[in-house]
């Protein structure tokens, strides 16, 4: 559905993309990652046709989107990740235009969209807040049911609550046959909607890994506190896990992945409380970064 | 074009349009509403322009004297205080039509949809020219009323001179707005459009001002737009005007095609 050729750019101060390829199937949530200046809105740049590839292609439905831009926007919406509407609109009016835009005669689904993610429609645009433009921005990629939607960063800016309700609103469009691509910094939301995802670094793809590798990626730091200084040393001292801190009651445990090591040593205590901290997406990607370095 | 956005932009840009168009009509009025307690002291006032060096009264078009209407209308008003009018709304609005859009990123919304960088470029220069034509449609009715208002002698003002007048100030700035059209379409930065574009009209204003002032000057002439457009010979009727309307038509036409192309073909930062 979407695909990505050896595509390069190379902007004057050195940066951009080099030799990128990935392609995303029908129905596939792709997830792309990276830290800040990686090279994902470059590449969003092109699979959108707003920048011409040095070398390589992007290919949306088997369109060339550089040289077919115009045709390609047919069947795909997209939010970008800085959101910047025309001045002097309403939301209303805005997504009224972009309709229009669009040659979409049915407003149901923009009403429904509209009513799902709660806001008031009529509101100036330069008088709402980010979450609120983000809000109509994501109405505005999704309203006219495209077959692929890019989604830069979509869910910053929204509350917990808009981001579950965003989730849902993904899952349900997955189900229909459609296609994503989006960049996140959200772990939880790459977790409950991707199927696979890339790890762009320095203008280079670094890896592509289906979800269920990157959470085995993900290290928890398990905070254990125990009834009694006696197990909390004994604990720390077993050997068998990776501790990385322990101070008279309380045990902090690195785990990855071998959660049944961990649950295994620790149900031999008596233990008043665990709290668990998960390392965040840029935490896993250094260590990701890491490790590849040193191989 | 695509006519959802050419609607859109042009209700965008009213209020923008409509205040010119407003500002340009009123100054004419109150011109022609001057006029006559001017013209009681037409004599004084000629007297005083004979005394400035010619090089200085032909510089600024006063070289007609201010004894009748057309020559105090194109002195006074087509030969600075419109220029001034139209230059600024010719670099604003072609500055707000193109580069605005793409340095603060609403152009990402225009292109995500199904229309081509060529239709978005030339629906974008139509509202423009949309803009102009309708302060000069503006001015133009305002000039004719205010001569039914304001001017007892019949025989003051002619029809067609004040038409051919408003038909090549309009033409002018269609060739000018190209040029900042053109700057505004591969920038992406909405300020460094508006110097780039601002220098260029200021510049080629000195220069036609500068080679009316002398003969030794008088070179300067050619290189800039403005020597194309002179108001004084237009309303007195003198022949070569025909010539200067297909080459403003040219330089308009021409500037217009090459920011559509540039603009197709260019990466935006969006």
């Amino acid at each position: 559905m979407l695909k990505v050729q050896r595509l390069s750019k190379q902007f004057a101060n050195g940066r951009g993309v080099f030799d990128l390829s990935f392609s995303v199937e029908r129905g596939e949530v792709f997830g792309f990652l990276g830290p800040n200046g990686a090279g994902k809105s470059t590449t969003i740049r092109h699979i959108m046709g707003f920048m011409k590839p040095d070398q390589g292609s992007v290919e949306v439905n088997g369109l060339n989107t550089w040289e077919k831009q115009g045709k390609v926007q047919k069947f795909m919406g997209y939010l970008p990740g800085e959101i910047a509407f025309m001045e002097g609109m309403t939301g209303r009016s805005f997504l009224g235009f972009m309709s229009r835009m669009q040659g979409l005669k049915d407003t149901a689904r923009r009403e429904e969209l509209i009513e799902r993610l709660q806001f008031d429609v009529n509101t100036p645009i330069r008088k709402m807040s980010k979450g609120m433009k983000q809000k109509v921005g994501i109405v505005a990629a999704f309203m006219h049911r495209p077959d692929v939607i890019i989604l830069d960063e979509p869910t910053s800016g929204l509350d917990p609550l808009m981001q579950k309700v965003f989730v849902e609103l993904v899952l349900e469009e997955k189900r229909r046959g459609t296609t994503f691509l989006m960049s996140s910094h959200s772990f939880p939301e790459i977790e409950s909607t991707c199927d696979r995802a890339a790890i762009i670094k320095d203008g280079r793809l670094v890896a592509i890994n289906n979800i269920h590798d990157l959470q085995q990626m993900q290290r928890k730091i398990f905070e254990v506190v125990f009834h009694n200084r006696e197990d909390a040393e004994r604990f720390a001292s077993s050997g068998m896990l990776e501790i990385e801190s322990h101070s008279d009651l309380r045990v902090s445990v690195a785990v990855q992945g071998n959660y049944d090591l961990f649950t295994a040593e620790a149900a031999k205590y008596k233990i008043r409380n665990i709290d668990i901290h998960t390392q965040s997406l840029e935490q896993i990607f250094m260590n990701y970064y890491d490790r590849k370095g040193n191989q | 074009m695509n006519l959802s956005l050419y609607a859109q932009m042009l209700k965008n840009n009213a209020k923008g349009i409509c205040s010119y168009a407003l500002g340009s009509a009123f100054y004419i009025m109150l011109m022609l509403w001057l006029y006559p307690s001017i013209a009681e002291h037409t004599q004084v006032m000629n007297d005083l322009l004979k005394s400035i060096p010619s090089g200085i009264t032909k510089a600024f078009g006063l070289e007609n004297g201010m004894g009748d209407l057309e020559s105090f209308l194109s002195g006074e008003y087509y030969g600075l205080i419109f220029i001034i009018i139209l230059s600024i709304f010719s670099l604003m609005i072609s500055t707000q039509l193109m580069a605005r859009m793409v340095d603060q990123g609403s152009m990402a919304y225009l292109l995500s949809t199904p229309t081509t960088r060529a239709q978005v470029a030339s629906t974008q220069a139509a509202v423009l020219i949309t803009g102009l034509f309708i302060i000069m449609a503006a001015t133009t009715l305002a000039g004719f009323a205010g001569n039914l208002l304001f001017i007892s002698d019949p025989g003051a003002f002619h029809a067609g001179n004040f038409l051919r007048l408003n038909l090549m100030g309009f033409l002018m700035f269609f060739a000018l707005s190209g040029v900042s059209f053109l700057v505004s379409s591969v920038s992406n930065d909405e300020k460094r459009a508006m110097s780039i574009s601002g220098v260029i009209v200021i510049g080629s204003y000195c220069l036609d001002l500068i080679g009316r002032l002398s003969e030794q000057t008088g070179w300067m002439r050619n290189l800039s737009v403005f020597s194309l457009f002179r108001p004084s010979e237009l309303v007195k009727g003198s022949a070569e005007w025909t010539g200067q309307l297909w080459v403003l038509l040219g330089i308009g036409a021409l500037f217009f095609i090459l920011a559509v192309v540039l603009f197709k073909r260019r990466d935006l930062p969006l």
